[in-house]
């Protein structure tokens, strides 16, 4: 316990906070790009699953298909797929890119869900009355259905988004360097296990811990859809 | 892109992969079951303890929700030598989803333990039940119809998570998909091969979950 203690201002010296704190922007940079692109293309799979007619039937299929399957695959295997997939078509990519690409794939698939329980939330008769205007299926989406639908979509996105910080740290598995993996290199340079991973923990949770507050404060703040009683009591 | 995909190699290694996917449920089994009824006793204790215990619960769970599993493992398997706890790499992994279940569970029972009517506990009061008796007869059987998607939701999730025990060199489905990959270089094959598996122990899991909770408890869950 004592030689921990005594490890601590070695620990702490300016290069290795300056490790930290760089490595910690990009555990927030992979987080916030692969989830945002991947928020991007969910929309799209939403939008093909919800196309009509018998001749889009494959394109409902697939769109379902993708969801499912990679709800059901470790994040970790999604990594390695991606790196050994990837390898075949380009090589020597760049880890980071190959790290946003799965990210972006694992977070399409599951913030699919959320978005279409989202449009799904948008009573029918509005959509009915779109058509009835005239409207695309296109400038329904716009101009009907996503104002209505974002304060659904939100939170749960959010939600989605904060919990992922923590999943990026499979991706040191890559190499690339994030909040994980700089750890893992200190503690490899002799630095003790202990110290390392209390302080990447610690440091996890200063990332995580303030999102997710601000997550529920957005929950509360968006989440009060028609039907729900007004918060306020009538006396 | 003239890669040639050769999956007899990877398939040829079937009963060692197998093996490797009844590990792999097997030790999400054991995470979920051990840490069960600490997340019970943390739901609980977070609805109905003393105040300073609801403070040193709600700081547990709060961290271990905050930060991720990855590190858990490393802290156990890396750190807690130094300080005279040897875990083997079996246990590391089951201490670390016990851990993980303890929290993430503690938060969906305690949704469920807010939605039993406070006058159905205060009756059960009136009756002489003590605390626990309350939790036990009253609370429990209440909430299963109500927390059991949720959770059977949950042991999905960690049998997925179960995957990063190959990490510190356990050989569940992926450290064997890794192991079978790194005797003969055909890695993409074999995660493929290994992504099958996955999709097939939790396709089997959420089935029979779904099966259970419709004889057992009438959940209406959707199979898919």
């Amino acid at each position: 316990m004592e030689e921990i203690i005594s490890e601590i201002p070695a620990f702490f010296s300016l290069t290795n906070v300056r490790f930290l704190v760089e490595s910690m922007g990009i555990t927030l940079a992979l987080t916030f790009f692969g989830c945002g692109l991947g928020f991007l293309f969910a929309f799209f799979i939403v939008y093909a699953r919800q196309t009509p007619g018998h001749w889009a039937l494959p394109l409902r299929a697939a769109a379902i298909f993708y969801v499912e399957i990679f709800r059901r695959i470790p994040f970790l295997v999604t990594i390695y797929l991606v790196l050994f997939g990837l390898a075949v078509i380009v090589k020597n990519g760049s880890l980071f890119a190959i790290a946003l690409i799965a990210i972006c794939i694992y977070a399409t698939a599951y913030t699919a869900d959320i978005i279409r329980g989202g449009f799904e939330s948008v009573p029918r008769q509005q959509i009915e009355a779109a058509h009835a205007m005239n409207f695309g299926r296109w400038r329904t989406l716009i101009h009907v259905v996503l104002p209505q639908s974002w304060p659904v979509i939100l939170p749960p996105a959010m939600v989605f988004m904060v919990a992922f910080v923590k999943d990026t740290a499979l991706v040191s598995q890559l190499g690339v360097f994030e909040l994980t993996f700089r750890g893992k290199e200190l503690a490899n340079q002799g630095f003790s296990a202990v110290l390392v991973y209390t302080t990447v923990a610690l440091l996890y949770f200063a990332m995580s811990y303030p999102l997710t507050r601000f997550g529920q404060w957005l929950e509360k703040r968006l989440a009060t859809p028609r039907s729900q009683k007004p918060q306020r009591k009538l006396r | 892109m003239n890669y040639t995909f050769q999956f007899n190699i990877i398939l040829a290694h079937w009963p060692e992969l197998v093996q490797g996917a009844l590990l792999s449920l097997g030790l999400a089994l054991a995470g979920f079951w051990i840490g069960a009824p600490f997340a019970l006793v943390l739901a609980a204790v977070r609805t109905s303890g003393p105040a300073w215990l609801k403070r040193i619960a709600g700081a547990y769970v709060t961290f271990l929700t905050n930060t991720p599993v990855l590190i858990h493992i490393y802290f156990l398997f890396f750190g807690l030598p130094e300080l005279g706890i040897r875990l083997d790499k079996y246990w590391t992994v089951i201490a670390a989803l016990v851990m993980a279940t303890s929290a993430y569970g503690c938060e969906i029972m305690r949704g469920g333990f807010l939605s039993v009517r406070r006058s159905e506990i205060e009756a059960a009061e009136t009756l002489g039940f003590s605390r626990a008796q309350v939790i036990l007869y009253v609370v429990v059987p209440h909430i299963v119809k109500t927390i059991y998607p949720a959770l059977a939701n949950y042991f999905i999730v960690l049998t997925l998570s179960t995957s990063m025990a190959m990490i510190i060199g356990v050989e569940e489905l992926l450290g064997t998909a890794y192991n079978i990959a790194s005797e003969n270089y055909r890695h993409l094959e074999a995660f493929i091969v290994a992504a099958g598996f996955y999709i097939i122990i939790t396709f089997v899991a959420s089935l029979s979950l779904a099966l259970i909770g419709r004889w057992a408890f009438r959940v209406k869950a959707k199979i898919f």
